[in-house]
């Protein structure tokens, strides 16, 4: 295209409009922004993921492991210390929540489509938190190994992991997930604060049906077995900030590409991780009516018997096509 | 929104939905829906322990919180249902946190169920 500027001329323009926008300034877009959802004014299509469904309707056709995602909340993380601490953006944010059972979890999803191929940016301002517990036991001063000490909590040792994931389709039915998850904590409550990432695509509900796999409640849907998980980049401590109550927003920025069908890499904070070495494997057969899928989700899953939070407070994806 | 705060759930004796946070919102409205029911063992005939022939009966009451850990019921109103089929109440002025607590009315008896919060700003 010839617009009869200079390409460092529309660039320069382009970033100073940019920087003049206190919305989009908190981003790095790439060239096409296809969604800057702001949850201070709605949900914005990020919904609860749910299985697939007979003819009928019977949602018990659902899979075990994936009818009670959990419906997003629009929350002003109301807290019983302070009250309304508010979103980084106005008051609310999106809430991920799962239930009190160990191993549960809790999806948001977008859906869009690809109108193109080439590299595709996730960013977004996230805070992990678990539910307070109230009561007058001294149990609760301990978990996994974190003691009360007037500066760590024990609540931080009971939230589990968080996930950003895709789930992409095209070319004829080729599918494909990338996947960055943090593991705040092993199974065993301890802390990890490591990335990790799944080597094996995540079971489909065609999959069930055609009789080759079936999981229970509560199975971690993204890759069920945890030896399949592998880390990537080294251990990142972020900032849970000590108690249950106190939220700090953190920048994360994914980028992959659709045309190599591979990750790119992942910054969290002030750490850029190379995921370009990260596999990403797709499934054998095709699958139909998916032609060009482009979903998005964050997920937040409980290794304890504690509500595990994934708060959002914006996220903007971006395309260079 | 719309939230499905229950998706086929068998609920048996106490039970309460997860909390969820209205804030933003101004009123709401419950949607219980009954989708199948077994009665308790010692019912007998299919019939509910309440006596009818609708299946064994569910109260519910729906409850606010500041918090999300602390609840109360928001008034003294008791709903009832009881029979495939969908029960409908609103609620306004209530704190930031809803839920619904409530409880199938007989030993062992089952009743399976959606669960929908509809609320709007």
């Amino acid at each position: 295209m010839n617009t009869g500027t200079s390409n460092n001329t529309r660039d320069e323009l382009r970033e100073a409009i940019i920087a003049a926008d206190p919305r989009l300034s908190r981003f790095r877009p790439l060239p096409r922004i296809l969604s800057h959802d702001e949850f201070n004014s709605g949900t914005h299509g990020w919904c609860e993921l749910i299985g697939n469904y007979d003819g009928n309707g019977n949602l018990d056709t659902v899979d075990d492991h994936m009818r009670d995602f959990r419906p997003p909340q629009l929350s002003a993380c109301n807290f019983f210390d302070i009250g309304t601490h508010g979103a980084m953006s106005g008051t609310y944010s999106l809430k991920l929540a799962t239930r009190p059972i160990t191993g549960h979890t809790a999806v948001g999803i977008r859906r869009l489509t690809m109108s193109g191929r080439g590299r595709v940016q996730l960013e977004a301002y996230l805070a992990f938190k678990t539910e307070a517990t109230l009561g007058n036991d001294p149990a609760l001063n301990t978990f996994g190994g974190v003691a009360w000490d007037g500066n760590l909590h024990p609540s931080e040792a009971q939230f589990g992991a968080f996930t950003m994931a895709t789930d992409i389709c095209g070319d004829g039915g080729l599918r494909y997930h990338t996947v960055a998850r943090y593991q705040n904590t092993d199974l065993d409550n301890r802390l990890a604060r490591q990335w990790v990432y799944p080597a094996v695509p995540e079971p489909t509900p065609r999959e069930h049906f055609q009789g080759k796999v079936k999981l229970q409640y509560g199975a971690d849907f993204t890759a069920p077995n945890p030896e399949d998980w592998h880390p990537f980049g080294e251990p990142q401590e972020l900032c849970y900030n000590e108690v249950p109550t106190k939220v700090n927003w953190h920048y994360v920025r994914w980028q992959l590409d659709t045309e190599k069908r591979r990750n790119i890499e992942l910054q969290v904070n002030d750490r850029i991780m190379d995921m370009s070495e990260v596999p990403v494997p797709p499934y054998e057969e095709g699958y139909d009516s998916l032609e060009n899928l482009l979903n998005f989700y964050f997920s937040v899953r409980t290794h304890a018997p504690v509500r595990n939070f994934l708060y959002i407070d914006s996220v903007l994806i971006s395309v260079d096509w | 929104m719309t939230a499905v705060l229950e998706r086929n759930t068998t609920l048996e004796g106490e039970f309460a939905t997860e909390p969820y946070e209205v804030a933003w919102a101004v009123e709401a409205r419950w949607f219980v829906q009954i989708l199948s029911a077994e009665p308790a063992p010692d019912a007998g005939g299919g019939n509910g322990s309440n006596g009818s022939t609708a299946g064994p009966g569910l109260r519910l009451v729906t409850q606010v919180s500041p918090d999300g850990i602390t609840w109360c019921d928001v008034d003294d109103a008791e709903r009832v249902a009881a029979g495939a089929g969908l029960t409908s109440w609103p609620v306004r002025e209530f704190g930031h946190w809803l839920r619904v607590r409530g409880y199938v009315e007989g030993a062992g008896a089952k009743v399976k169920v959606r669960i929908y919060l509809a609320v709007k700003g």
